[in-house]
Order: structure tokens, then C-alpha cells, then sequence
């Protein structure tokens, strides 16, 4: 027999073991437990990156959310119960709503979901979107009188791009007590990361179409670019002004058609460039009083599976307007110089014949006269070859002066002496003033100074009408005092308008003026002046004063050469005074 | 009987060479008036009823077209023969002047006195 006491002890450790035992069984169930839970765990959380990958790369670069949300939809039964999944896009006019079913619901239900979607959207808008179309599309099954319910679980993720809201995804079910918050967490991980794609795809293609925008707003050529069926994707300013659209809107090809109607045919020209993939160059179109280069090119694709292809046809309008002035302008002038030329040169070519053949030259009058001829047509050739000349050194920067200290008052006494008879014959009063403090030392080469002295007289006195006064001053300026000014200081006549602002900043000079009161210039020819091919045309055609217009050009040249500055004011009506400064 | 003959000229020497050339080349047959611009052309020629004008295409203030299409306007100028007198390089304007019933043109530095001579007899016999 067992002593109790012995048997106590057992029955002690007998229920020690079973303790033991039973919890060490419940302890490794429980580890089982967490490390299947901690496998399912990490298995869920693979699948979850694997399917944002796939749903990533099969978005891809896309910037169609609808695209995006159709891919989003058609995933999420992988890892998520529904019974439909739908989402709601805000259009510019309309609600877009697509719902896809996973079985088979009732018309309610669907109504049921589209209105609390709508209340959704309306709420996170701020606006009631009650009255808005809503386009509806719908795969599964509607079964009229099925036996599903309304829905009893349902979960909305609001879709958001670049902080503003676009639509609202949903799912839904007709069984109660799902899709608790911390359940979604993958949705929204979804939705999130392709929100997000979204959002950095666009501020990207934003940041890229701003350069490309204001690149094409800044360019002055005018740039149209069309797709393949001619409708315009892009225009810039200049391209609306070429053909003078003024709308807010932008201009089609029919506009730029309608405009070049006879110039130059658009649409069959882009037509060509597109088809034949090749680039052309009209080289010069008139058109709205403008010469245009015109540019038609094809445009390709220079990335992705379409690199290569054809994407549409840009057309550039380079004007070219002032290059063709500038090459009439020297058309001009070459035919006017020839002109000049020829004509005195004809004259004693036929001077010539009639001394040999005809008996009115044995008439001792008659013969003295056509020696003044001769004589006169030679002379005006060789001072045009002359003025040539020195408009050929001007060009050259070879335009050399002698200068030696001489009395300047001599020159400008001797001048006036010179062209008193002219002025007498033509009744004008022609006047000389020198201040007394002009020194009798200014370095000047006084042959070229005269030759200045000559053109100005000359062109005062031919402008001056009968009765008129020709005034010619020499007097010193001062640094930092307006010419104009010292002049109507001093009571010396002076025409102040179209005067250039800036004589303070000449250095202490002489100043020598000729002040006529004659027609006077108009502003925009005064620009002309001293340019050689405007003063030219402008001269020969349109005054009867004969000449070749370089005088002031050389004129200017002579001034220059000498450190000084050459200008003029003006008044249509009151006369011009031409003035130029010789620095001390 | 005399045919006279309007030369509407800003140059005044070729002027006188051509006068004095018809003068004495006609042997009388032709008197001559001048005019040294457009506007003075058209008071002369309305004055004198020349038989002929022999016109300078470039003038200052009134051009040869514009002379023309003035002397065109009239009764007494509508088929009064004109030629013009113009350069190589103005050749284009011949065109033009074609249209205003130019019948004859010369070219001023290259045509001798004999064959401007010739010209005006050609139209006047």
C-alpha cells in the first residue's frame, strides 16, 4: 500500500505536469497562431506591393485618370469583396459613372449607390451637383427582383489630383459589417499612389508646355502647328497677326487658309509636307502689305513607340519685310546713281555729236554755250564720282582729315563771300555771326571743313524761299549746357524742334550752325538725313533741287572724323537749322 | 507748214540739245517749245497744241505717267503722238506708258540725235 502522504506528492506532481503540459500547448499554439498570421501578413504585404506595381506599370505614363480607375477597377477583385465597384468623374459638362458588378444587384441598389455617390460628391465639392447629366455605364448584371438588397457596406475614397478634387471611388456591398476603416488601407494606398503619378506626370507635362508656350509666345516668327487632319494645336501671337485674327479664340486653318486665299495655298502646302514627309520653303510671299519666308515642315515623333512617326505639320512665318526694303533701297540707289550718272554723260556724248555735225555750232554764241555745257555736265559728274568716292573711304573707315590750327572765322567769312552771289540772285539775305571768343587756332583740316560749310549753304540756300534769311553762327558750347539753349541765350536764330536731347554731354566745342527759314523737314525724313540710300531716293524724287543727297552723308562723315557731331532741328513751315561741333 | 513740237524735260542741257538738234535737223520743218516740269507740260501743251511732245518719264512734282494721263483726259491731247524719253533702267515704266498710247520711246544717253531725229520724222510726215 501507498502511504497517502506518498501518494499526495504524486497526485501534486501529476498535476504540476498536466499544468505544464497544457500550457505549454496553448503557448505554442498561440506561436503558431502569430507566426501564420505574421506569414499571411507578410504574403498579404507582397501581394499588395506586387499588385500597386502591376497597377503602376500598367498605368503607366498615363495621364487619362479614367484609364487609370478603369485598371484600378478591374484589380481590385483580386483582394477585395464587393459586390460593385464604381467610381464618379466631375466632366467639365457632365458626371461620368461607371460601376462594375461582381454579382448580380437589383435596379435599386444601383440607384441606391449613384445617389449616395452623388450626395458624396456634392458634399466634398462644396456644390450641389443634384441637377448635373450623369453618363452611365454599367457591366454586370441588373436583374429585375433579384434578391440582393441595398447595399450594407460601403466605403468611398475620394479622387484628388494635384489638390483639387476629381471624382470619388466606391465600393460596395450588399453584406453588412464590412470594409471597416483600417481594412482599406490598401485601397487608399492605390488610389493614393495613382493620384499622386498623376499629379507629378502633370505638373511635369505642365512645366515642359509652359517652356514650350512661352518660347513659341516670345518667338516673332508666327508658328502654326496642325495635326495630321490640318486641325490647329498650336498657334502663337505672331501667327494671329500675320493674318490679323483678333479673336480670343483660336484661329483654324480656314482662317489661315481664308487669309492667304491667292498668296500661298496652306492646307495644300502642309498636305504636301505631311504626305511627302518633307520640309519646304516658300521664299517669299506678299501678303497684308508684308513679305513673309514661309517654312512648311512636317512633325515627328521623337519619343516613345511613336518616335519617328508623323504627328502633324508646322507652319513658320519669318517676315521678311525689312530685308526686302533694304535690298529695294539699294536697288534704288544703284538705279538712281546709274541715272545720274548717265545723264550728264549722255549730254556730252550728244554735245559732242552736234559740235561734229551740225552748222549751229559755227554761231560764236551758240558754240560759247554748249562749252558751258560741256563744262557743266563734267563738273557735275566728277563731283558725283567724287562724293562716291568719299562715301566709298566713309564705308572703308579710310576717311583721313589734315588738320592743321587755323582760323576758323576765315573759312566761314570766305563761304559766305562765295555763296553771296547765289543768294543775291535768289533774294535771300544771307548773314554770318562768329562770337568773339572763338579762338583763331581750332584744328581743323579747313579744305574739308569748307567742303561741309559748301553742302550745308548749298542746301539751305536752295530750300530758302525769296525774301528769306540764311544765317550762318559759330560760336563755343560749354559741357553740360544744351546747344539749343546757348544759342537762344546768345539771341542767335535757332529752330530748337526735333533737336536731339542729348547735346549737353558734348564737350567744350565750337558749335557752327546754318539757320535757314525755309520749308523746314517733316520728323520721319529727318531720320533719313544722313543715311545713304534714304537721303538718296528721298532727294532726287520727291524736291526739284538737284543733287546726290550724299552731301550730308559725307558731310557727317568730314564731322565725325574731326571728334565733333553733326545735327539739325527742324519745323515744317519755320525752317532748319544744321549745326556740327568741332571739340577744342 | 510748220509742226510743232513740245519737249517736257527737267534736264535742262539734254533739253537744249534736243531742241537745237530738231531745230536744225528738220531744216525748219519744226519749231519747238520746252517745258522743265510736269505742270508747266500741261499749260504749254494746252497753250500750244504741239504735234508731238517728246516726254521725260522721271520729273520731279508731276512724272510722265502723270502728264500722260492728264493729256489723256483732254480733248485737244487725247491723240496728241507722245515719245518718251527714258533710261535703260527705267524700261519698265514703257509698259505703262503703252497703255496711255505712247508712240515711240527713246532711250536718252544711248539714242544719237539722227535716230531721235528719225523717229520724230516718222510720225510727223
Amino acid at each position: 500500500m501507498i502511504p497517502p502522504e506518498i501518494l499526495f506528492v504524486v497526485l501534486i506532481f501529476a498535476a504540476l505536469y498536466i499544468a505544464v503540459v497544457f500550457f505549454s500547448y496553448l503557448g505554442l499554439r498561440r506561436m503558431k497562431r502569430d507566426v501564420l498570421e505574421q506569414g499571411r501578413d507578410a504574403k498579404r504585404h507582397i501581394y499588395e506591393i506586387a499588385i500597386l506595381k502591376e497597377i503602376g506599370d500598367r498605368t503607366g505614363y498615363s495621364l487619362n485618370i479614367q484609364k487609370i480607375l478603369d485598371i484600378i477597377v478591374g484589380s481590385l477583385n483580386q483582394f477585395l469583396e464587393y459586390s460593385a465597384v464604381s467610381y464618379m468623374l466631375l466632366g467639365p459638362a457632365k458626371i461620368m459613372f461607371k460601376a462594375d458588378l461582381d454579382e448580380s444587384v437589383s435596379p435599386q441598389f444601383i440607384k441606391d449607390i449613384r445617389t449616395r455617390m452623388l450626395g458624396a460628391l456634392s458634399a466634398l465639392s462644396g456644390r450641389n451637383l443634384s441637377g448635373t447629366e450623369v453618363e452611365e455605364t454599367i457591366t454586370g448584371a441588373i436583374m429585375q427582383g433579384a434578391a440582393t438588397g441595398l447595399a450594407q457596406s460601403y466605403f468611398n475614397i475620394p479622387l484628388v489630383i494635384g489638390e483639387q478634387l476629381v471624382g470619388v471611388l466606391t465600393v460596395s456591398n450588399t453584406k453588412p459589417g464590412l470594409y471597416k476603416e483600417s481594412e482599406m488601407e490598401i485601397l487608399y494606398k492605390i488610389v493614393n499612389q495613382a493620384s499622386q503619378a498623376v499629379t507629378k506626370l502633370e505638373e511635369v507635362v505642365k512645366t515642359e508646355q509652359g517652356k514650350i508656350a512661352a518660347m513659341l509666345e516670345s518667338m516673332l516668327e508666327g508658328v502654326v502647328m496642325t495635326d495630321t487632319d490640318y486641325r490647329v494645336i498650336a498657334v502663337n501671337p505672331a501667327a494671329k497677326l500675320v493674318i490679323g485674327h483678333k479673336e480670343k479664340n483660336a484661329p483654324t486653318i480656314f482662317d489661315f487658309m481664308d487669309a492667304f486665299k491667292g498668296a500661298l495655298d496652306v492646307r495644300g502646302k502642309l498636305e504636301e509636307a505631311i504626305k511627302l514627309d518633307k520640309i519646304l520653303t516658300i521664299p517669299e510671299v506678299f501678303f497684308g502689305n508684308k513679305y513673309y519666308q514661309v517654312v512648311v515642315s512636317p512633325v515627328k515623333s521623337n519619343v516613345g513607340l511613336t518616335k519617328g512617326g508623323i504627328l502633324g505639320g508646322v507652319i513658320i512665318f519669318h517676315d521678311i519685310t525689312h530685308e526686302k526694303e533694304a535690298e529695294k533701297m539699294r536697288n534704288d540707289f544703284t538705279s538712281m546713281m546709274v541715272h545720274e550718272l548717265r545723264s550728264p554723260l549722255g549730254n556730252i556724248k550728244k554735245i559732242g555729236e552736234m559740235m561734229r555735225s551740225s552748222k549751229i555750232l559755227e554761231d560764236k554764241k551758240v558754240s560759247s554755250e554748249y562749252v558751258s555745257m560741256l563744262y557743266e555736265s563734267s563738273s557735275s559728274m566728277l563731283d558725283l564720282v567724287n562724293d562716291l568716292l568719299d562715301v566709298a573711304k566713309l564705308e572703308a573707315g579710310k576717311f583721313a582729315v589734315e588738320k592743321n590750327p587755323i582760323d576758323i572765322k576765315e573759312i566761314l567769312t570766305e563761304r559766305v563771300k562765295f555763296f553771296d552771289a547765289t543768294a543775291r540772285d535768289a533774294e535771300i539775305n544771307l548773314k554770318l555771326f562768329v562770337g568773339d571768343d572763338v579762338p583763331d587756332n581750332i584744328s581743323v583740316d579747313p579744305k574739308r571743313i569748307t567742303q561741309v560749310m559748301n553742302n550745308l549753304l548749298s542746301n539751305s540756300l536752295s530750300y530758302t524761299p525769296k525774301m528769306g534769311t540764311v544765317t550762318v553762327v559759330c560760336f563755343i558750347h560749354k559741357n553740360g549746357l544744351a546747344i539749343g539753349e546757348e544759342a537762344r541765350g546768345a539771341s542767335i536764330p535757332w529752330v530748337l524742334d526735333n533737336m536731339s536731347p542729348f547735346t549737353t554731354v558734348i564737350p567744350n566745342s565750337v558749335v557752327i550752325a546754318v539757320t535757314d527759314t525755309g520749308e523746314g523737314i517733316s520728323t520721319e525724313n529727318i531720320e533719313k538725313l544722313f543715311n545713304k540710300f534714304t537721303q538718296f531716293a528721298s532727294s532726287v524724287r520727291q524736291s526739284e533741287h538737284k543733287g546726290t543727297g550724299l552731301g550730308l552723308v559725307i558731310a557727317k562723315g568730314i564731322v565725325e572724323a574731326h571728334g565733333g557731331v553733326i545735327g539739325v532741328g527742324s519745323k515744317q513751315g519755320l525752317g532748319s537749322t544744321f549745326y556740327f561741333t568741332i571739340p577744342l | 507748214m510748220t509742226k510743232k513740237i513740245l519737249i517736257i524735260d527737267d534736264d535742262k542741257i539734254f533739253s537744249k540739245i534736243l531742241r537745237d538738234g530738231l531745230v536744225a535737223g528738220g531744216n525748219g520743218k519744226y519749231e519747238v517749245v520746252s517745258a522743265f516740269d510736269g505742270d508747266e507740260g500741261i499749260e504749254i501743251a494746252a497753250r500750244e497744241k504741239p504735234d508731238l511732245i517728246m516726254l521725260d518719264m522721271v520729273m520731279p512734282k508731276v512724272t510722265g505717267i502723270e502728264f500722260l494721263k492728264k493729256l489723256r483726259k483732254e480733248d485737244w491731247g487725247k491723240d496728241t503722238p507722245v515719245i518718251v524719253e527714258t533710261q535703260l533702267s527705267d524700261l519698265e515704266k514703257m509698259s505703262e506708258g503703252m497703255e496711255l498710247g505712247v508712240r515711240g520711246y527713246i532711250i536718252k544717253s544711248d539714242y544719237s540725235l539722227d535716230t531721235i531725229l528719225r523717229q520724230v520724222d516718222d510720225i510727223l510726215k
